[in-house]
């Protein structure tokens, strides 16, 4: 286990390296101009080329990308250009909102997908059935932010039960914290549970067909028990793997319901970092990001064997 | 019903009555706002917070709260003292001006204003500011004179200059000598503002407090200018770049002032007890930049023949739906502001389809396409570059229209070779020497001989009423060479709590002297 985890962990600094030259080259590739963002619409082509002097941004590609590399041995990701601040520093602002809202929302398309999946695979052809395999797919074709939108008006708006956007006041307990995160993590939970269903109940439908479990039944156990403990925990690593990646894909996928929500998560520094050309942060946050989905990928490999005792590395 | 499928049930209704009580929990907490407090939603997050580097609108509506210029601008849009104790006194030969300060003006760090502070402030603002810089090579000296004053002394006649040390923005802002750090952004944001910067959180909030060491001018508020003070204890700008979530989010009562919402949001708050949507006018202008310098653009009947084509009402009516938003006007200045003139504007309603193929056959025009650039992250600016190509390409033009996002726009202007024309807008500015197309190094490149020569006689006439003589011949020029079509007016839509009160509506929202309503 030990070597394998090593093993895996230096194809995971390889994987890094890659995305960081290709992130690299896209960033400067793309036409756009930091320097001109900053400055706003009105600036002349000598204000521009000093700041872009002042910045750096004049020096050879070459030059860049080797400073680049020689600041990630150092684990320095560098300084954002707008944020004026270290860009590790504008990740470890927003990891605590992306973390929260990763986990609220993974939670929640957990406990609809997995329970919904497993009855409607031990309901297989009934109206219970058929119902959760409809909503499944109402819920994977309404984008996310039309059911943000929805819930901002009824829940937010109307009732005033919650915040409309925002991450609370500077002084905000985490309570309150949590209380803005709950509109976001339901818009962005409904959505996913849709996958994990399917995945929850095709997967048990593999396994309650097995030999096995019609020994189980026959031996004249209780529904719930062939169910949740003899087929569910055979059934589990691809929805262990689904799970995974929902919430790989999460970290910085949210962007949608991040800006519906005015949230300042990971998915909105990218996509603000990529409209203002702020290359440190599209840099860095990309390579934290490709770390953390590499590292996520493992844990749910390492899963397989407390799942799956027969599993071994 | 199965005794395994209702205890699913169960748990999934005690899931969601769990989530429907946190929520109905602290309901009225949430509905309520501090009494010192009031939470402004801006359209995102501003590039920097020192105002002297940039032109940006975003960075003036805050940092207005904490720098202060020698001047600013009255309801009417006239010069009036600000950290100056009254207007200069300007020489016969239009070249010195003698700045009186006021006493007792304080910063933020404790430390009391001298006139050495505003000359080392008005020096860095000739090297830092895109404004300043264009005034830097008609200085010749700037210095104290005694301990309260200071005196500036051009190398010719600039009438603009005061307009410009009035600005808010690109911005003469009056800093402590010890921050400041030769043509670099400010050391730190010390200002004599109203309200000092108490925290910046980028993406989250900036946290602007009362600063009780404030000295306000004297002199009844007009506009931006006269008595300032500080009635509510703390303005927290919030960014919030999605529109309708800053709609939302001021009808819930979340914000109690939201800024530059959609025009077809203005329906959401009729009948809505406790918040007013408010029309900003005068705001901005939508503007088609024309290459003057190369391409098929270059050649000025093409650029007539463009603006006989186009239909600039229903340009407007595409990017902004909604007539209460709009004005077809022509003169570069709206009505009701110094600058304004509809006589000389009058070619802007002579358009005809005829006329227009007829100025391209004169021009000689080859059938050559004519690049457009417009970017959708400006919605309003992409709906009218395709109402504009289906005009143009009715009166004889083969369009290019190339859709860029906004960060390629603009480093694709920069580059003469690359377009013959691109949508932009233009905020309100008081000053037509802070207008971006006059300036001939600005992108679009208006530098003919003819308007050199206008724009140095409007430059050097000191005289007000002489001066909107010479306005008033640039413009004749403007619509003569056509360097820019400038499409029309159109007009801001904010929304404020109703517990806002003495709030004055204007194109950058300040908050100094007005309340909160408990």
């Amino acid at each position: 286990m030990f070597v394998y985890i090593v093993r895996r962990l230096a194809g995971m600094m390889v994987v890094m390296l890659i995305v960081a030259a290709v992130v690299f080259v896209i960033a400067r590739v793309v036409p756009g101009d930091p320097a001109a963002v900053m400055l706003g619409a009105s600036a002349t082509p000598e204000d521009i080329a000093a700041l872009r002097t002042r910045l750096g941004l004049d020096e050879p590609l070459l030059a860049q990308f080797l400073l680049y590399l020689g600041q990630i041995a150092r684990f320095d990701l560098g300084d954002s250009i707008f944020l004026n601040r270290p860009v590790i520093q504008a990740l470890a602002e927003r990891s605590e909102l992306t973390g929260l809202l990763t986990l609220m929302s993974v939670g929640i398309a957990v406990l609809i997908g997995v329970p919904v999946g497993i009855l409607s695979a031990a309901k297989r052809g009934r109206w219970v059935d058929q119902t959760a395999l409809g909503l499944a797919m109402l819920a994977a074709s309404v984008p996310s932010f039309w059911i943000g939108l929805t819930l901002i008006k009824y829940l937010a708006v109307d009732l005033t039960w919650f915040p409309v956007a925002g991450y609370g006041a500077p002084d905000a307990s985490l309570g309150e914290r949590l209380r803005h995160l709950v509109l976001p993590a339901i818009a962005l939970g409904i959505p996913n549970s849709a996958l994990i269903l399917r995945f929850t109940r095709t997967s048990m439908l593999d396994v309650l067909g097995d030999d096995y479990v019609r020994t189980a039944r026959a031996k004249g156990l209780p529904p719930r028990v062939v169910v949740l403990k003899h087929a569910l925990r055979n059934a589990m690593i691809p929805i262990l793997t689904v799970i995974g990646l929902t919430a790989a894909v999460m970290i910085a996928g949210a962007i949608v319901t991040e800006t519906v929500f005015g949230l300042p998560g990971v998915g909105n520094l990218i996509v603000s970092a990529v409209l203002r050309r702020d290359y440190p942060v599209i840099q860095g946050a990309l390579l934290v990001v490709s770390a953390i989905y590499v590292l996520i990928n493992l844990t749910v490999d390492l899963l397989y064997a407390v799942v799956d005792p027969r599993v071994r590395y | 019903m199965t005794r395994f499928s209702r205890r699913l049930f169960t748990a999934a209704l005690g899931a969601a009555l769990t989530t429907g009580a946190l929520g109905a929990w602290n309901a009225p907490a949430l509905a309520q706002q501090p009494g010192s407090v009031i939470t402004v939603a801006t359209i995102g997050e501003p590039p920097t917070l020192d105002p002297v580097g940039t032109t940006s609108d975003l960075v003036s509506i805050i940092t207005q709260h904490v720098f202060e210029t020698l001047f600013t601008f009255d309801k009417d849009w006239q010069l009036q003292p600000l950290v100056a104790s009254a207007l200069p006194q300007v020489s016969a030969d239009g070249k010195t001006y003698t700045i009186p300060l006021r006493s007792g003006v304080t910063f933020h760090d404790g430390s009391k204003m001298t006139a050495e502070d505003v000359v080392a402030s008005l020096d860095h603002w000739t090297k830092a500011s895109p404004r300043g810089k264009t005034v830097a090579p008609l200085v010749e000296s700037i210095a104290a004179k005694g301990a309260d004053s200071v005196v500036i002394t051009l190398k010719e006649p600039f009438a603009p200059l005061t307009a410009l040390l009035a600005m808010n923005n690109g911005a003469a802002a009056i800093v402590p000598k010890s921050v400041i750090d030769g043509a670099n952004p400010l050391k730190s944001l010390v200002g004599t503002g109203p309200y000092k910067l108490l925290e910046h959180k980028p993406d989250q909030y900036i946290r602007l407090v009362k600063f009780d060491g404030y000295a306000s001018p004297t002199g009844p508020a007009s506009g931006y200018a006269g008595s300032r003070v500080a009635k509510i204890g703390e303005v927290r700008f919030v960014p919030v770049p999605n529109a309708a979530t800053r709609v939302s989010g001021v009808l819930a009562g979340q914000y109690q002032f939201a800024d530059s919402l959609p025009a077809e949001a203005l329906g959401r708050f009729k009948g809505v007890a406790g918040v007013q949507p408010v029309i900003v006018k005068p705001f901005g202008f939508p503007l088609m930049i024309m290459n003057n310098k190369t391409g098929v653009a270059a050649n000025q009947k093409v650029r007539q023949a463009v603006l006989a084509a186009l239909e600039p009402n229903d340009m407007l009516l595409a990017g902004f739906g909604d007539p209460a938003f709009i004005a077809p006007e022509g003169s570069i200045y709206a009505q009701g502001t110094p600058y304004y003139d509809a006589a000389s504007a009058k070619p802007y309603g002579e358009h005809g389809l005829s006329k227009a193929t007829e100025l391209l056959k004169a021009a000689g025009y080859k059938g050559e396409p004519i690049r457009i650039m417009t970017s959708v992250q400006y919605e309003f600016l992409y709906k009218m570059s395709l109402v504009a190509q289906a005009q143009l390409e009715a009166a004889g033009f083969k369009v290019d229209l190339q859709v860029l996002d906004w960060a390629t726009l603009l480093q694709k202007r920069g580059d003469e070779k690359a377009w013959d024309a691109f949508f932009t807008y233009h905020t309100f500015v008081p000053e037509p020497s802070l207008i971006t197309f006059i300036n001939p190094s600005y992108p679009g490149w208006w530098d003919s001989p003819a308007k050199k020569e206008a724009l140095a006689a409007f430059n050097r006439e000191m005289d007000p009423a002489a001066r909107k003589a010479k306005w008033v011949e640039l413009q004749k020029l403007f619509y003569s060479e056509v360097p820019t079509i400038k499409i029309g007016e159109f007009y801001n839509l904010a929304a404020a709590s109703d517990k806002l009160t003495n709030y004055t509506p204007t194109p950058w929202p300040f908050f100094w002297n007005a309340e909160l309503k408990n």
